[in-house]
C-alpha cells in the first residue's frame, strides 16, 4: 500500500482548514476591503437609524414656520433674532380657528408671544392670567399669541374653550417656530413691543414669583403686569 | 532617461510598500487570534469587574447632583480611589467610552477576520481539490485503506447512497473518486462568526440610537414622547388605565388605552397591556406603571365664566381611615363606616387626627386616630364634646370595642385614604387672611382599587367604603368639603368640581432597532452551531486499483472519519480482518 501510494510522487498538501490559510492579498483586498465592508454595514445601520421618518412630513403644511420679515420693518442694522433688544422673528402659523397669523402683521401692537402646550402644567397654570391681562389690556393695544407645541387640534380645543382664551391660538406643529425662538423649555414667553423689538424673555410660569397668591388679583403689581406695560408703552 | 525613470519607479514603489507596512500591521492584528481572545478577555474582565464594583444607578446616571451625591456615599467604601475610579470609569463600566470602544473593536476585528477569509472557505466549497496525487493516500491524517471487493468497486454507488456528491476520474486499471458531502456546511464557521459580529453591532445600534422614555400619565391627558421641538414629535393620551386586582388586592394586569397622534393628527388608537405594547413607526409603547389614585379637579371663576384650575391631583400619600361601629343600647347600628379624618384636634393629653360624626340622634361625636410614635400602631381616640360625666371619652386598640355614654364603639380595622397636601389650588377670594396656609388637603375615600403602592406589586386594601369615590378638599373654608364625581361646591366665587377619580399609566415608550440585528444574529448563531454539530463537512479520496483501495479524507474534528470509512468499506462487501482496516487517525 505505502509502495503504491509513495510511488506515484512527493506528499502533498490539501487545504485541510481553509479558513487556517490566509495570505496577504495587498492592502486592498486585506484591509481596505474589509473595513469598506464593515463601513458600509456601519452606513447602512445608520441609515436605518437616522433615515427621516417617512411620511410625517407630509401632514405639515410647508408654508407655515419662520418666515422672512417683509422689507421695510426691519430697520437697517436692526438684528432679527429671539433675544432682547433683536427684532423678532418673524413667522407664520395656522391658528385653532383655521385662520393663519404672521408676526409682522401686528407691528404696532404691544404682543405677546406664549409658548405652551396642554401637558405642560405650569403652562395650564399660569394661563388664566394672560387670559385675564388680556381682558384687562386688549384695548389699549395688547395682543397675545398661545403658540402650541406640536398638540392636535382636538386636545388644544377643549382647553381653549374651558379656560376661556379670546387670544390666537397658533399652531407650531413642526416646532420650527419654537426652534427659531430657542425654547429651552416650556412655558416660556416673549414680550414684543409695538416697533417688533423683544423687550423680555420670561422663562417659567409667571406662578411661580406668586407662589401663595391667588390667582385673581395676581395681575396687578406682578411681573406680567410690568412687562406689558413695557411694551405698550 | 532611462535610469532616472528606474529610480523613480523604485522611489514609488518604496513608497507603496511603506504605506503598506501599517496597513499589513493593522490587517495581521485584526486577524490575530491571539488579539481576538486578548479582546474577549479584556472584555470578560471589564465585566467582572462591573459586577463587583457597585455600579451608578439607572436614575442617578445623567443626574449631575445625584451622582456626586452617589460618589460621596461611594468614598466611605472605597475612600481615595473613589475619584480615580470614577474618572476611570470603573462604576460605569458598561456604559464607559473605553467599553464600548473594545467592543467595537472586537466587533471589527471579527468582521475583517469574516471578509477575508470568506473567498478561501468559499472557494474550499465551489472549486475544492478534486484529485491529490498518490502519496497523499499514505499521510492524509484521516486515511484507510483495504483489499478490493474481487467482484469488484461498489464504493462509487455506496458514497452516493451515503448522500456524496462523487465525481470519477479513470487512469488506466485505476479509479479515482472524490466524494464530497455537505460541502456548504463549511460556511458554519463564517456564520457563527458573522453572528458575533451582528451581535455586537446589535449591542452598539441599542447603545449609540436606541431610543426610551417613560411618561406618567392621567387619564384623558397627554405626554409628549420626544424632547420639545423633535421634527417627529409624538403625544400619547391616555383614554381609559385599567388596573385589574383579585379580591386579596394582588395585581392581575395592567391595560391602557391609548391615542397617538404625530404632526397634529391621530395616527393610532390602540390598547396596550405589559405583555403586549402598542407598536407605531417602530416605537413600541409599554405599560411600565399603574397607579390609581388621581382625582381630577376643576376650578372655575364664575364672574368670568372661565376655568382657571384643571388637574389630576396625584394623591400619593395616605392617611389613616379608622374602621367604627357605633351601636345603641339596643344594638342598633349607627354608624359603620371606614372614616374620612379632616381636622388635627386635640385634648388635654394628646393630639390626633379627627372628624365629627353626627349620630341620627343628633349627637356629636369626634373620632380620631392617634398614635404615640412613628413606629407604633394607630389607636381609636373617641371624644364627644362637653364636660358632662355621660360624655364618650375612649381610646381604642385595633379590634378592641368598649361602651360609654350608652354607646357602644367597635374599632374594626384601620384602613387608609389616598391624600395629598396641595399647594397650588386657587383659594376662594374671599378667603380670610390667614385662615388658610395657602395649602388644602386633598383626601379621596371610597376608591376602586387601593391604595397607592398598588403599582409596586404590594397588596392594596380594598375600598373602605360602599358606593363612588369621594373626595374631601380641607382648606377651602372652615368646614371640609366632600364631593362626589360630577359635583360642585361654590365658594366665595369660585366652583370646585370632583369631575372623577382618574388613574394614571406609566408609559415607556422604546425604539430599538437592533432588534432586526439580534433576531438575525441570534439566528446566524444556532444556525451555525447546529451545522458546526450535526451536519459538518466531509470530503473523500478514493483510489480504487484492482487490488486495493486506498480512501483519504477531511472533516472537522466532531467526525470519527476513519470508522466511517471502515463503514464504508463494510457496506461495500469488503472483507476486513486484524491485518486490514489500516484506518489511521494521525
Amino acid at each position: 500500500m505505502a509502495e503504491d501510494a509513495q510511488a506515484s510522487g512527493p506528499v502533498e498538501e490539501v487545504d485541510e482548514a481553509p479558513q487556517g490559510s490566509h495570505v496577504w492579498r495587498g492592502p486592498w483586498r486585506s484591509v481596505i476591503f474589509p473595513l469598506l465592508v464593515v463601513s458600509a454595514i456601519a452606513a447602512v445601520i445608520w441609515w436605518i437609524d437616522y433615515r427621516p421618518d417617512s411620511g410625517s412630513s407630509s401632514v405639515y403644511d410647508a408654508k407655515y414656520g419662520p418666515v422672512e420679515m417683509p422689507a421695510g420693518l426691519a430697520p437697517p442694522g436692526m438684528a432679527v433674532e429671539a433675544k432682547e433688544g433683536s427684532l423678532a422673528p418673524d413667522f407664520l402659523l395656522k391658528t385653532l380657528d383655521d385662520s393663519e397669523i404672521r408676526l409682522s402683521d401686528l407691528r404696532g401692537k404691544g404682543v405677546i408671544v406664549n409658548l405652551w402646550a396642554t401637558w405642560c402644567g405650569p403652562c395650564r397654570k399660569e394661563m388664566p392670567q394672560f387670559v385675564a391681562a388680556y381682558d384687562r389690556y386688549r384695548e389699549q393695544g395688547l395682543e397675545i399669541i398661545a403658540m402650541n407645541l406640536q398638540e392636535s387640534q382636538s386636545i388644544i380645543q377643549p382647553f381653549v374653550d374651558d379656560f376661556g382664551m379670546d387670544f390666537p391660538v397658533a399652531l407650531d406643529k413642526r416646532g420650527a417656530v419654537s426652534d427659531e425662538y430657542r425654547i429651552i423649555g416650556l412655558p416660556m414667553t416673549y414680550f414684543i413691543d409695538r416697533e417688533g423689538v423683544i423687550r423680555n424673555v420670561f422663562r417659567g410660569p409667571f406662578l411661580e414669583r406668586l407662589e401663595g397668591t391667588q390667582v385673581q388679583g395676581a395681575i396687578e403689581g406682578d411681573e406680567l403686569t410690568r412687562r406689558i406695560e413695557e411694551i405698550l408703552e | 532617461m532611462a535610469e532616472q525613470s528606474v529610480i523613480r519607479g523604485a522611489w514609488w514603489w518604496r513608497t507603496a510598500r511603506l504605506m503598506m507596512v501599517p496597513l499589513w500591521a493593522t490587517w495581521q492584528l485584526l486577524i490575530s487570534v491571539r488579539w481576538a481572545i486578548g479582546l474577549i478577555a479584556f472584555l470578560a474582565l471589564a465585566g467582572l469587574l462591573g459586577v463587583i464594583v457597585p455600579q451608578v444607578p439607572a436614575n442617578v446616571r445623567g443626574d449631575a447632583l445625584a451622582e456626586v451625591q452617589w460618589l460621596a456615599v461611594q468614598e466611605g467604601r472605597f475612600g481615595f480611589l473613589t475619584d480615580p475610579m470614577n474618572r476611570l470609569g470603573f462604576f460605569e463600566v458598561f456604559h464607559a467610552r473605553w467599553f464600548i470602544y473594545a467592543l467595537g473593536l472586537l466587533a471589527v476585528s471579527l468582521a475583517v477576520w469574516v471578509v477575508s477569509y470568506f473567498p478561501s472557505i468559499w472557494r474550499a466549497i465551489t472549486r475544492p481539490r478534486k484529485r491529490v496525487n498518490d502519496a497523499y493516500f499514505a499521510s492524509a491524517r484521516h486515511r484507510f485503506d483495504y483489499a478490493t471487493p474481487a467482484a469488484g468497486s461498489g464504493l462509487e454507488s455506496v458514497l452516493r447512497r451515503q448522500r456524496y456528491t462523487v465525481e470519477r476520474y479513470q487512469e488506466g486499471d485505476t479509479t479515482y473518486l472524490f466524494a464530497d458531502r455537505f460541502q456548504f456546511a463549511q460556511l458554519a464557521t463564517f456564520a457563527t462568526h458573522v453572528a458575533v459580529v451582528v451581535l455586537l453591532a446589535g449591542g452598539l445600534v441599542s447603545w449609540f440610537s436606541g431610543f426610551s422614555n417613560g411618561m406618567m400619565i392621567a387619564e384623558g391627558s397627554t405626554g409628549p414622547v420626544f424632547p420639545l421641538t423633535h421634527p417627529n414629535q409624538m403625544q400619547v393620551e391616555l383614554v381609559d388605565a385599567v388596573g385589574l386586582f383579585s379580591p386579596e388586592g394582588r395585581a392581575l394586569d395592567y391595560r391602557s388605552d391609548l391615542v397617538i397622534y404625530q404632526g397634529g393628527e391621530e395616527v393610532k388608537r390602540c390598547t396596550t397591556t405589559v405583555n403586549s405594547p402598542c407598536s407605531y413607526k417602530g416605537y413600541r409603547f409599554h405599560q411600565a406603571a399603574y397607579f390609581g389614585n388621581g382625582a381630577d379637579v376643576q376650578v372655575r371663576d364664575l364672574a368670568s365664566g372661565n376655568v382657571i384650575y384643571r388637574e389630576t391631583i396625584t394623591l400619593s400619600s395616605t392617611l389613616p381611615s379608622p374602621r367604627v361601629v357605633v351601636r345603641d343600647g339596643d344594638g342598633t347600628v349607627l354608624l359603620d363606616e371606614a372614616l374620612v379624618l379632616t381636622d388635627i384636634l386635640s385634648t388635654d393629653e394628646f393630639v390626633y387626627y379627627g372628624t365629627l360624626v353626627t349620630l341620627p340622634d343628633d349627637r356629636v361625636i369626634s373620632i380620631g386616630a392617634r398614635r404615640a410614635a412613628e413606629d407604633e400602631r394607630w389607636q381609636l381616640a373617641v371624644f364627644e364634646p362637653g364636660e358632662g360625666e355621660e360624655a364618650v371619652r375612649l381610646v381604642l386598640s385595633e379590634g378592641e370595642s368598649a361602651s360609654a355614654g350608652g354607646l357602644e364603639f367597635v374599632y374594626s380595622g384601620l384602613q387608609s385614604v389616598p391624600a395629598v397636601f396641595v399647594s397650588d389650588l386657587p383659594l376662594p377670594p374671599g378667603l380670610p387672611a390667614g385662615a388658610g396656609s395657602g395649602q388644602v388637603l386633598v383626601e379621596m375615600s371610597n376608591v376602586v382599587y387601593g391604595t397607592g403602592t398598588a403599582s409596586e406589586g404590594t397588596a392594596v386594601a380594598p375600598a373602605v367604603g360602599s358606593g363612588p369615590p369621594e373626595l374631601t378638599i380641607i382648606g377651602l373654608q372652615p368646614q371640609a368639603v366632600s364631593l362626589r364625581p360630577g359635583e360642585s361646591v361654590e365658594i366665595g366665587g369660585y366652583e370646585y368640581s370632583f369631575l372623577g377619580q382618574r388613574e394614571f399609566a406609566g408609559i415607556q415608550v422604546k425604539k430599538d432597532r437592533s432588534d432586526y440585528l439580534i433576531w438575525v444574529g441570534t439566528a446566524l448563531l444556532i444556525t451555525g452551531l447546529v451545522v458546526t454539530f450535526w451536519v459538518p463537512r466531509r470530503r473523500l479520496w478514493a483510489r480504487i486499483t484492482p487490488t486495493r483501495t486506498y480512501l483519504a479524507g477531511q472533516a472537522g474534528h466532531l467526525i470519527r472519519l476513519d470508522r466511517e470509512m471502515e463503514d464504508l468499506a463494510r457496506q461495500e462487501g469488503a472483507t476486513l480482518d486484524e491485518a486490514e482496516g489500516q484506518g489511521k487517525d494521525d
